[in-house]
């Protein structure tokens, strides 16, 4: 009943797309004649290709992004949705740190969609790689088909340390179970109800399947934007829609020159990276020999 | 959901009809078309939750932000898009708030203690007790010591505060009749206050018009990571360097380091050298700003390397001293003299310097606590911030700005209320030591003004100038924060009866008799607090957004009215005759209750910002209600160079030699009947005679010898950090390697490889950092972003108290090792602040 209920869910917001697709196909065609991006701009999914550029100069590294996740997706401890990586180059004194926010690429071409045996991932509406819990059976080829390592298992119960009866002082404090069954959260007290609709009715995760970054598509379908781009106060994460040649990220990816994480790999990530973390001017010079 | 589906429907078919038009009439295919669309998707639907309006105080940028809360539980933050300081944007420390008001280690009821026993290594056994039984034990000691008349013995501890401290903090503690409220303040930043207060008569931390400015040299200061209005500069920064190059003065590579042009490696200590060195190549490359600064009288650059100048040839406009500041001090300070005691290039120092003074007067030196916070530092902060007078950015455009009026009140006067046993108890002198001849203290130009934290420590040990038998501390925890904590350990054992209002069991706990549960300050607390940054000043409120969890109260306003009816029913009732002044504006009423003394006091205090008849300026609201729902009052714009010839100084100009910090001095050597050089060389100071006055390099003050401790440790602040009370915070430990050099669920002591491998330390390896005073242990990361000798270390972690996830063994084993167990208690005594930086040698030994 409950995964009859996703499905019918699914279903309304393609057809909410679809009345649109008249219009829509117009405009695709024309960012393919003008060449608008380096991006291939084969209109797979007709309505919405949902992307992300990351403005790496505005980006500070400060990790907004992946926290922020963690609290509207119930992520558990040790897991996480969005990621900083981070890099040290050079030597002292001539040293460099960047930082790279990351997180699920949405692959046109994703391998865990290609390689899912239960079709428990999928793609979605505005073509993000949703995965189905109900239909998921934690064999992990995903996990190990991603080369991007953003996909996550859950061996055990979700949360196990929310589960804990103990209290750190007998009497005067709470046992962490207490404190979510005091505010009447769900196995952790900050629970985030939001995420249940395309969840089977709960949005926590359950042990024995895999789970990854949605793209906050319970947000998106409804016009809202993902939390992390939301949370960002560098206003490093701009969102937007490949198919629309007017979206600002559009306009992005024409004026830089968007990089994306493995691209040799052919799975067409729709996460683009422009300019630099650290775009402090030069002295001109030719250097030495 | 159905409504809102339709609702799209209808525009989309409305669209449909105009965007087809629209291609036909234009036959520009696509814009028009996908505009239309943008459009549909944009309009906003409805959340089953509702967005809150509080503050978060996890650091002191004290962003305006909201609770995103659904069915009276908090799910998420965000900043609130009402502030023009913060501009709804909030950093990633402020999601780990969730985390705290539900951390299941908070404590859930009043406690007290059932060993007597106090000690690190002693359990308090604490069990829990009602409200009534904890206020009836405080109120029977704070009486007893009115019968004996010695209320002086009295003490109260503030750390972290909102503006309605005054309630607690100051109120109470004289209408019981003590002198010793003793606040944090001089383990924050306050030498950082020093340089531009005897410069340009400011006491105050400064806001940065970095939208318009050119140059920035981050000097000690960290912004994208900590301290002061991360949020702001994180959303501004992507933008000010499109047009703005940055140098960052910092021995080890910070946050901000990684996104800047320059980054100069100092050797720990030297930053006066620096400073004045830069100063010198800005005079004698003719770059001052002669708008602000004036200029020779012949047009003749006479600033010449190792020449004097004559005082006559040169007409200040709003500066004062700069001749003399040239010939005490800058005329032999060059380049190479400089590069030499910085351990920095030469050509980098004038590289940086010339760009600088190139960009003035849209060029801002940000003296952050690096340079202030150590011994002698008071001077390295006005060498430092001196550069700002030179470049004439000093309150303009693109530079280095005050805080914008506002018009919150102060609680009313104390005086009616406090008895002749208050009244002389309040005469005796402070626990602190402030104002006696080794400790100037010298906050706005006054001898003995300013707080000195850390020797709070000693004055109770040694029971000096008495001993302190009743004690209450609020969100605070000194055992943690402040340097050599054993001495506070110690400290607290000595005192009889401790109070500590806390959310947390800390360290500080650890020692106290009764403990009162407290609200957290984003979630559970009436209060306000102000703050400034983008041209702007803030008021914003702390408002309940969620019940309380536990049976907490609010330690600003609930406890301490909770407190005085105690002490009426027992016969004393001037404290709750007081609290009864603070009357809503709105009916003229008087408290009844703790929960209306709350509100009412806050509504007293921010009365001119929301009532429209009491109207001054900024933000005008129709009353409480909106006040409340929007959650902050924003001033007018900042007004530019309205200060030039008005500063606050005794010239009245920026004083590059301090007339005001002389007066200060000759004011403080007077009352021991000495000279200024005595004092000098009582508090550690190298200068003599007129050096005095001017912005000066003053040799670092390290404790252990280099041969004994050849490493220099390099403390700094975590972009998670909530000002050290986020450590039980999974998610602080989860994300602990966002701070450059740093990993996650661990605590590492960083090393230059060069030096690891003479000591053939290796990454993950067990190291001891030992002081003269302490040590610590931790693991060791081998990281090229640290300046060969000296270590580096995050504050932050160390806790043996706290939480489950803070200590590794609560109450036995830390997770790591506090810094503020190595660096020794010392202090710059003209300003009174705590050293945490260039204090410490250390040497570095395998376990």
């Amino acid at each position: 009943m409950e995964s009859l209920e996703h499905k019918n869910k699914t279903q309304l917001s393609e057809k909410k797309i679809s009345r649109r697709n008249l219009l829509k196909a117009g405009g695709a065609g024309v960012a393919v004649l003008a060449g608008a991006t380096t991006v291939s701009a084969k209109n797979k999914s007709k309505g919405k290709r949902l992307a992300m550029v990351i403005d790496l100069q505005h980006c500070t590294g400060c990790g907004g992004c992946a926290i922020s996740c963690k609290s509207e997706n119930n992520v558990q401890r040790g897991n996480r949705w969005a990621k900083v990586e981070t890099t040290t180059v050079g030597k002292f004194p001539n040293v460099g740190f960047k930082s790279l926010p990351t997180l699920c690429n949405h692959c046109e071409n994703a391998p865990c969609v290609k390689g899912c045996p239960t079709k428990a991932m999928h793609k979605g509406y505005g073509d993000i790689t949703m995965h189905s819990p109900e239909k998921c059976i934690g064999c992990r080829t995903c996990i190990a088909m991603c080369p991007y390592g953003v996909i996550s298992i859950h061996i055990q119960e979700t949360h196990p340390h929310w589960r804990s009866d103990d209290a750190l002082i007998k009497g005067c404090t709470s046992s962490p179970k207490e404190m979510t069954e005091k505010v009447k959260g769900n196995v952790i007290p900050n629970y985030n109800p939001a995420r249940e609709e395309f969840r089977e009715g709960s949005g926590l995760h359950y042990k024995g399947i895999v789970e990854k970054c949605t793209l906050c598509d319970h947000r998106v379908t409804k016009g809202l934007l993902p939390h992390c781009v939301i949370s960002c106060p560098c206003n490093a994460r701009i969102m937007g829609d490949l198919n629309d040649p007017d979206s600002h990220i559009s306009k992005l990816l024409v004026k830089y020159s968007p990089r994306r994480l493995k691209e040799h790999l052919g799975t067409e990530p729709k996460v683009f990276y422009v300019r630099e973390f650290n775009p402090s001017a030069t002295k001109s010079t030719k250097g030495t020999v | 959901m159905k409504e809102h589906d339709n609702k799209i429907t209808r525009k989309s078919f409305l669209k449909a009809a105009t965007a087809t038009a629209a291609v036909a009439a234009l036959s520009t295919v696509f814009q028009p078309t996908l505009k239309a669309f943008a459009q549909t998707t944009g309009s906003k639907p409805k959340e089953p939750g509702q967005w809150k309006s509080t503050t978060c105080q996890g650091c002191t940028s004290w962003c305006s932000v909201q609770v995103y809360v659904v069915d009276g539980r908090a799910i998420k933050v965000r900043g609130n898009p009402n502030s023009k300081v913060n501009r709804g944007n909030c950093c990633s420390r402020c999601h780990m708030s969730l985390q705290q008001v539900y951390d299941p280690d908070r404590t859930k009821t009043p406690m007290k203690r059932t060993n007597p026993k106090k000690g690190r290594n002693e359990d308090p056994k604490f069990v829990p007790i009602t409200w009534d039984e904890a206020l009836d034990t405080i109120a029977d000691k704070i009486l007893e010591l009115r019968k004996n008349k010695e209320t002086h013995k009295y003490m109260l501890m503030r750390g972290r505060y909102s503006y309605m401290r005054d309630v607690l903090y100051d109120r109470m503690t004289k209408i019981i009749g003590s002198p010793n409220n003793i606040s944090h303040s001089a383990i924050c930043a306050e030498a950082e206050k020093f340089g531009p207060y005897y410069t340009e008569g400011l006491w105050s931390y400064r806001q940065y018009d970095v939208l318009n400015t050119r140059y920035i040299i981050l000097w000690g200061a960290d912004p994208l990571s900590a301290n002061r209005q991360v949020s702001y500069y994180l959303s501004a920064w992507g933008d000010v360097l499109d047009h703005t190059q940055v140098a960052v003065v910092d021995p080890r590579f910070s946050a901000s380091a990684a996104k800047a042009g320059e980054w100069m490696p100092i050797k720990p200590g030297q930053d006066g050298a620096l400073a004045v060195g830069m100063a010198h190549i800005l005079l004698t490359e003719g770059l001052w700003h002669k708008e602000f600064v004036g200029d020779f009288n012949d047009g003749v650059n006479k600033f010449i390397p190792g020449q004097t100048v004559n005082e006559e040839d040169f007409t200040e406009k709003y500066t004062s001293g700069l001749v003399k500041w040239w010939n005490i001090e800058l005329k032999d300070k060059t380049p190479e003299w400089a590069a030499e005691k910085a351990g920095l290039p030469v050509k980098q120092i004038v590289q940086v310097a010339t760009d600088f003074g190139k960009a003035a007067p849209r060029a801002i030196c940000w003296v952050g606590g690096g340079p202030a916070m150590q011994v002698r530092g008071g001077y390295s902060s006005m060498a430092a911030h001196a550069l700002n007078g030179l470049v004439g950015s000093v309150d303009n455009v693109g530079g280095t700005l005050a805080g914008n009026k506002e018009y919150t009140v102060s609680f009313p006067k104390p005086d009616d209320f406090m008895d002749d046993i208050a009244k002389k108890g309040k005469k005796h002198k402070k626990i602190d030591h402030r104002g006696r001849k080794e400790f100037p203290a010298l906050k706005k130009g006054k001898p003995g003004s300013a707080v000195i934290t850390n020797n709070a420590a000693e004055g109770i040990l040694n029971e000096d100038p008495n001993e302190i038998k009743v004690a209450i501390a609020y969100m605070n925890n000194f055992t943690f924060s402040c340097p050599q904590t054993e001495r506070w350990e110690r400290a607290l054992t000595k005192i009889p009866f401790l109070v500590h209002i806390t959310t947390n069991a800390s360290e500080f706990t650890h020692f106290a008799d009764i403990v009162l549960p407290s609200v957290h300050h984003m979630f559970e607390k009436w209060g306000y607090v102000k703050s400034m940054g983008n041209g702007h000043r803030h008021v914003t409120l702390l408002e309940p957004v969620i019940k309380p969890v536990w049976d907490v109260h609010i330690d600003e306003t609930e406890i301490p009215w909770l407190l005085a009816e105690k002490l009426a029913e027992k016969g004393f009732d001037n404290l709750q005759r007081h609290y009864r002044e603070y009357k809503d504006p709105e009916t003229g009423k008087s408290a009844t209750t703790e929960k209306e003394f709350a509100l009412y006091s806050l509504k007293y205090a921010t009365h001119n910002l929301w009532d429209p008849a009491a109207h001054k300026g900024g933000d005008k609201f129709s009353g409480w209600e909106e006040f409340k729902k929007v959650g902050v009052w924003n001033s007018s714009s900042y007004p530019y160079r309205k200060r030039w010839g008005k500063m606050k100084t005794k010239t009245h100009k920026f004083e590059f030699y301090s007339e005001t910090l002389k007066a200060a001095l000759a004011a403080h050597a007077e009352k021991y009947k000495t000279t200024v050089d005595d004092i000098l060389e009582t508090c550690n100071y190298q200068a003599r005679g007129e050096q005095a006055f001017v912005p000066h390099y003053e040799e670092p003050y390290l404790w252990g010898s280099e041969k004994e401790f050849p490493f220099i440790h390099v403390d700094y602040k975590s972009r998670l950090n909530r000002e050290g009370r986020s450590a039980n915070c999974p998610w602080y430990q989860e994300f602990k390697d966002l701070d450059p050099g740093d990993v996650a669920w661990d605590d590492v002591a960083k090393l230059n490889p060069i030096d690891a491998k003479k000591l053939g330390i290796k990454d993950g390896d067990n190291i001891k950092l030992i002081s003269k005073t302490g040590q610590l242990e931790c693991h060791a990361k081998l990281w090229e972003g640290v300046r060969p000798g000296t270590v580096a270390k995050c504050y932050g972690q160390g806790h043996w108290a706290y939480g489950r996830v803070a200590a590794k063994e609560y109450g036995k084993v830390a997770r790591g090792g506090s810094n503020n167990e190595i660096i020794p208690a010392d202090y710059d005594r003209l300003s009174g602040s705590t050293a945490f930086y260039a204090v410490t040698r250390v040497k570095v030994v395998k376990v």
